[in-house]
């Protein structure tokens, strides 16, 4: 039982490490988190089954990702200047099919984020898939189904992943 | 007061007001939206009696179905009992809608079905039962499978109102179909700002902002390293606003009749011509479109096949509110609800007899240009905002629109200008004007 209970919290401090790096805009760092062939997807809609198929907020590769966080860098977007902040509060983590080589983390986040006098708030569940290396982890892919992904009047505008 | 509003655009300006005040809105809902043809759907998404969508028409809700009779109906959703909503559905099949505050019941072409309790109303309550069928769209028409509907009893048919240049935007969007059809498929995509309609249909025949304001885009496309694959379709879109000044001005605006538009295309350009210098993968986007084209050769023949391919625009802007893009087979439209708040939704269409990874192409492109979340539009929705915040500031009542009013030329029914030339938007504010001043 303690080595279940080790391991998942190990799974979870993994989790708030990448919510930190994301919290701390320390981008590279975060996507270095990634396989070269990591999928990040948030899907368009509830239960969303393809990417292919149907349109999504998010659907991009480690490449897409790259261009996605480098763009900020130089403070030419008006959709980041000025730059927003963000705090990702993790809830509710569990593990599925861990085989000590790859496993399942999913969790109820809820993700703030605050830029020009407006604060959102979004509930979501996020699922990653990690392969385990020796002293942590690597992600292979990451969704994130916010609670409102196809509210018809909705402002989903999110400049960088979430 | 609307007498007097077509004065609020002079030769090469334009008031703040048309962008700010909420009764120069009111105006417009009566004058142009509820005037024009407006688009609502396509008849693939009603193959069946029976079956419904259901979409807006500005502010309005609309319910759009296939009765019995084979024919296509429009009508207003809203229960003519206590005005609730009668389908909270985006689509479906039924054999009626039944309102869920007291069971009025109406068939798919509209009409009233039942009443519970009808022993309640008057001896002739079925001879009023037709005044209380959902309120009928006042006119419905079709341009190739392309379903348009307008609250106004007369005006021009469809055809003339679309005119020859934006009939032939949606003769190419069918026709690049190798058997033809176009399937509506692949979900909506939903892009709200706060700010007035008109900013993103004068953007989207706007050449100049590209490099300017997609910079840091086109800026971070050019750094990524592609470690010799080939880039990925997302990336060209992406890549593709980074046009120079010149080859911008290279492009054609052709400026038509009501307001309407169209620019040439520049995904040829970026994609097709630069297609040469980038790296071919046996899977990619390249080899696809490659493929692609010998299909539409085999049902075509090269000489008609060329010609539809050949087609080059991109978007063809059909005014106020509407973007058709044969090529890449999108459609998008406007939804203005209030002077500064705007609704922009995105359909992709499947292509009949293309290969099913074209679809596939079209929804991840998609994706990254209209999606709320895009690297690209959403630095122009932002600019909206921003925009719409600072109109109000100070005194100064006119925005400029005079680049290139010089310069235009006439050719075949069109007013013309190089890409960055305003001409198309001068023409959408006159078109303004003209709806104003009830002409």
């Amino acid at each position: 039982m303690s080595s279940k209970i080790d391991r998942w919290h190990e799974i979870q401090q993994f989790l708030f490490h990448e919510a930190q790096l994301l919290d701390e805009r320390r981008w590279g760092d975060w996507l270095d988190l990634f396989l070269e062939t990591a999928e990040y997807w948030v899907p368009y809609e509830w239960g969303q089954q393809s990417a292919t198929d149907h349109v999504s907020l998010f659907y991009e590769d480690v490449t897409l990702l790259r261009l996605r966080i480098d763009r900020l860098k130089n403070e030419l977007s008006p959709l980041e200047w000025p730059p927003s902040r963000t705090n990702h509060h993790i809830s509710n983590v569990t593990v599925e099919d861990d085989t000590g080589d790859t496993l399942t983390a999913k969790a109820y986040v809820i993700f703030v984020d605050y830029r020009r006098d407006e604060q959102r708030w979004f509930s979501t569940r996020v699922t990653w898939k990690l392969q385990a290396g020796a002293d942590s982890f690597r992600i292979a892919a990451k969704r994130v189904d916010l609670l409102n992904c196809d509210q018809e009047s909705g402002h989903l505008r999110f400049a960088m992943p979430i | 007061m609307s007498e007097r509003l077509h004065n609020l655009v002079e030769r090469g300006r334009v008031s703040r007001r048309l962008y700010t005040d909420p009764a120069v809105f009111e105006e417009e809902q009566k004058r142009i939206f509820g005037r024009v043809w407006l688009w609502l759907g396509h008849e693939s998404q009603l193959k069946q009696p029976g079956d419904f969508f259901t979409t807006r028409m500005g502010r309005h809700r609309v319910i759009v179905a296939r009765h019995d009779d084979g024919e296509i109906y429009a009508f207003h959703n809203r229960c003519t009992h206590r005005g609730a909503e009668v389908c909270p559905k985006r689509s479906g099949n039924t054999e009626h809608f039944e309102c869920p505050y007291h069971a009025w019941t109406y068939r798919t072409d509209g009409s009233l079905k039942t009443v519970p309790l009808r022993k309640g109303y008057e001896d002739d309550f079925d001879g009023r039962a037709k005044s209380l069928a959902l309120e009928p769209i006042a006119r419905l028409s079709a341009y190739q499978g392309f379903i348009f509907g307008s609250h106004a009893a007369d005006g021009d048919d469809l055809e003339t109102y679309l005119g020859p240049d934006v009939r032939a935007a949606f003769d190419n969007f069918v026709d690049r179909s190798p058997d033809g059809t176009v399937d509506m498929a692949g979900g909506t995509t939903i892009q709200r700002y706060r700010g007035n309609w008109k900013l993103q249909i004068e953007n989207s025949i706007d050449l100049l902002h590209p490099l300017i304001l997609h910079h840091s885009a086109v800026d971070a496309a050019d750094r990524v390293d592609h470690g010799g694959k080939e880039p990925s379709i997302e990336w060209d879109t992406v890549k593709a606003n980074g046009l120079s000044f010149s080859e911008w001005d290279q492009l054609q605006v052709a400026a038509l009749p009501r307001g309407h538009c169209w620019m040439g295309g520049f995904l040829t350009k970026s994609i097709d011509e630069d297609a040469g210098k980038a790296a071919i993968d046996e899977d990619g986007w390249r080899a696809l479109q490659a493929q692609y084209h010998d299909i539409m050769v085999e049902h075509y023949g090269a000489d008609r096949a060329a010609e539809i391919l050949g087609f080059n625009r991109h978007n063809t802007i059909v005014y106020p509110n509407l973007f058709v893009n044969s090529r890449l087979a999108q459609i998008r439209i406007l939804h203005p609800t209030a002077a500064d708040n705007t609704e922009q939704h995105g359909y992709i269409f499947r292509r009949g007899g293309a290969p099913k990874r074209m679809f596939e192409a079209s929804v991840r492109m998609v994706t990254a240009t209209n999606s709320p979340s895009s690297t690209v539009t959403a630095d122009d929705h932002e600019v909206f905002e921003r925009i719409q915040e600072a109109l109000t500031n100070g005194s100064g009542e006119w925005l400029d629109w005079s680049r290139g009013i010089d310069q235009e030329s006439s050719i075949d029914g069109a007013t013309s200008g190089v890409g960055t030339n305003e001409v198309a938007m001068r023409n959408q504010h006159k078109a303004w004007a003209d709806y104003m001043a009830g002409s």
